[in-house]
């Protein structure tokens, strides 16, 4: 499991912060005391670290600063600082992401997790398993018993989004809101249509009765 | 200054010079000098005393004049004592400083309320800093229990959020000094960052979003500008026809001078008579009056003021129950008009 390093000053965002996190299938970690953060960052070693300026005696940009120096670990800044210069002072730094509070969750994720993505380009898995089928994340395609579909992008995210939450019910919103941050801003509609073809490459690999649709609450990945 | 006007000020005078020459004559007949001497002393007096009274005039009238034509010339008035030449005659010299006495006095009343509201602005951007934290705990919380009551309440907070936001660039626009931060942004960027900010409502109210055409570089702090168009989108969702499938359209145009940028919705548009007053502070118009849309007359007002900060044109054409089309005109180039 990827660890997230938090430094973040307000016990009760942190918690729920963290808690979102675990429950997205992250390790998370924190720092009480920011006495020496620089020295504390680098002992934790972690995957990634989620920063906030305004930090009791220590100051967010610098701390961003002197971990630049010595690693390559990704940086996001989550501050309720809302302004241009702020921000490109902390991209100058080194951060590598600059959110501002309240932020947008499902972004923070998205960005957490590209980031993830990048930064072990080596070891990263190109396909996710599925048991029934393998999803090609280079390729945009589905793979079963050496037959591959290609899939175009929106139909991609959907079955990715769904085989990451398998076995759960995920709401037509939810699908729409995820298409929406990678700017995709498909309607009800389209959305229907996009399932729909989703549905008859299922056929074509003999899995259509994976994807299960639930009336008035959204769709089932089984 | 006339000179019967000047003359008039120099009545005083002249009557007691006339006393005197009287007295003058009723001697010289007293005491039987020569008629000369007579007609010559009254002369000289009444010569000498007119060349003073003139060039006196000519002087004062060439200083006042000076004044005149100097400050109807200047918009800040006031700076008058800066650029006027001190005058060489005792009286002018004393009106000059009287004016620097009170412009001075002036300038520090006015600074004491610059400094007041500077310090009022500061407060409330650090007061929307410090709110902006429990509004993210709560979502965070929203986030980790989601049902139907905290999604409402959600919808509640991002309200509450907006309010905070038009407070924030209100403080901003009303302070003088630069805020703002201009850099190469990409419209597409900006657009997008706004309507993911306006996901949930929009997906919820199912309107369709077309973009197209946005790939364009303009110079300006997209922040604002996400703030304005966030202003602008939330405009097209309150004021949308309940009864057919609304459409937000946004698309960019390049000029030779200028890019301008397209908001269009197939709303209730604005009726003819208002449209000019749109942008007044306070204005809310027959649609904002209606009780399902509370309208505090404030979103347009800031968008017009921030965006004549910014030195971008903005202009609104409406079709009364068919559409209202926002343009949001960027001036090309590096160069850009700052006020």
């Amino acid at each position: 499991m990827q660890k997230i390093l938090m430094l973040e000053d307000d016990e009760k965002l942190r918690n729920e912060l963290e808690i979102f996190l675990n429950n997205n299938g992250y390790e998370t970690q924190s720092l009480k005391k920011f006495d020496n953060p620089i020295q504390d960052i680098l002992t934790i070693n972690p995957d990634l670290i989620l920063l906030d300026i305004n930090l009791p005696g220590a100051d967010g940009q610098y701390i961003c600063k002197e971990i630049r120096k010595q690693s390559n670990l990704p940086i996001i800044i989550i501050t309720s600082r809302d302004n241009e210069i702020d921000e490109l002072l902390s991209i100058n730094y080194g951060a590598d992401h600059y959110i501002t509070k309240p932020f947008n969750i499902q972004i923070l994720l998205a960005k957490i997790s590209s980031l993830l993505k990048r930064s072990n380009m080596g070891s990263n898995q190109e396909k996710i398993d599925c048991k029934e089928f393998i999803l090609n994340i280079a390729k945009n395609t589905i793979e079963k018993d050496q037959k591959e579909i290609e899939l175009t992008r929106n139909e991609f995210k959907i079955l990715k989004y769904l085989a990451e939450r398998r076995n759960k019910i995920v709401s037509r919103e939810e699908i729409m809101e995820h298409l929406w941050e990678s700017e995709s801003f498909i309607d009800d509609n389209t959305l229907t249509v996009n399932i729909t073809r989703l549905r008859n490459k299922l056929e074509e690999l003999e899995i259509k009765e994976l994807l299960v649709t639930k009336r008035g609450q959204g769709y089932i990945l089984i | 200054m006339k000179f019967t006007e000047f003359l008039k000020d120099k009545m005083l005078q002249i009557i007691l010079i006339i006393f005197g020459l009287i007295t003058i004559e009723i001697f010289l007949l007293a005491y039987h000098i020569g008629n000369f001497i007579k007609i010559y002393i009254p002369s000289i007096i009444i010569i000498l005393y007119s060349i003073t009274i003139i060039v006196e005039y000519l002087i004062k009238k060439q200083f006042y004049k000076n004044t005149t034509n100097l400050l109807n010339e200047l918009e800040d008035k006031y700076l008058i004592t800066e650029i006027i030449k001190t005058p060489n005659f005792t009286e002018g010299k004393k009106l000059i400083e009287i004016l620097e006495q009170t412009n001075k006095s002036m300038i520090e009343k006015v600074n004491q309320y610059k400094y007041a509201q500077e310090d009022y602005k500061e407060y409330i951007e650090l007061w929307i800093h410090e709110i902006k934290i429990p509004i993210a705990t709560s979502k965070m919380i929203i986030e980790n229990n989601k049902n139907q009551a905290t999604k409402s309440i959600d919808e509640e907070l991002n309200k509450v959020e907006n309010y905070i936001e038009q407070a924030l660039y209100y403080a901003r626009s009303n302070t003088v000094e630069k805020d703002y931060y201009i850099k190469k942004s990409n419209l597409k960027e900006i657009v997008n960052e706004s309507i993911l900010k306006n996901k949930t409502t929009l997906i919820q109210e199912k309107i369709l979003i077309n973009t197209h055409d946005l790939n364009i570089n303009v110079s300006t702090d997209s922040k604002w500008i996400v703030f304005i168009l966030n202003q602008i989108i939330q405009n097209s969702v309150k004021y949308r026809k309940k009864e057919e499938q609304s459409e937000i359209e946004i698309y960019a145009k390049k000029a030779k001078e200028n890019v301008t940028l397209y908001i269009k919705d197939n709303g209730i548009g604005i009726k003819k008579g208002e449209i000019s007053r749109i942008f007044e502070k306070g204005f809310t118009g027959t649609n904002g009056r209606t009780a399902s849309k509370k309208s505090t007359g404030i979103g347009l007002y800031l968008c017009k003021k921030l965006c004549d900060k910014l030195g971008i044109g903005i202009e609104i054409n409406s079709i009364e129950n068919k559409e209202t089309e926002v343009k949001l005109i960027f001036p090309n180039g590096s160069h850009v008009d700052i006020k």
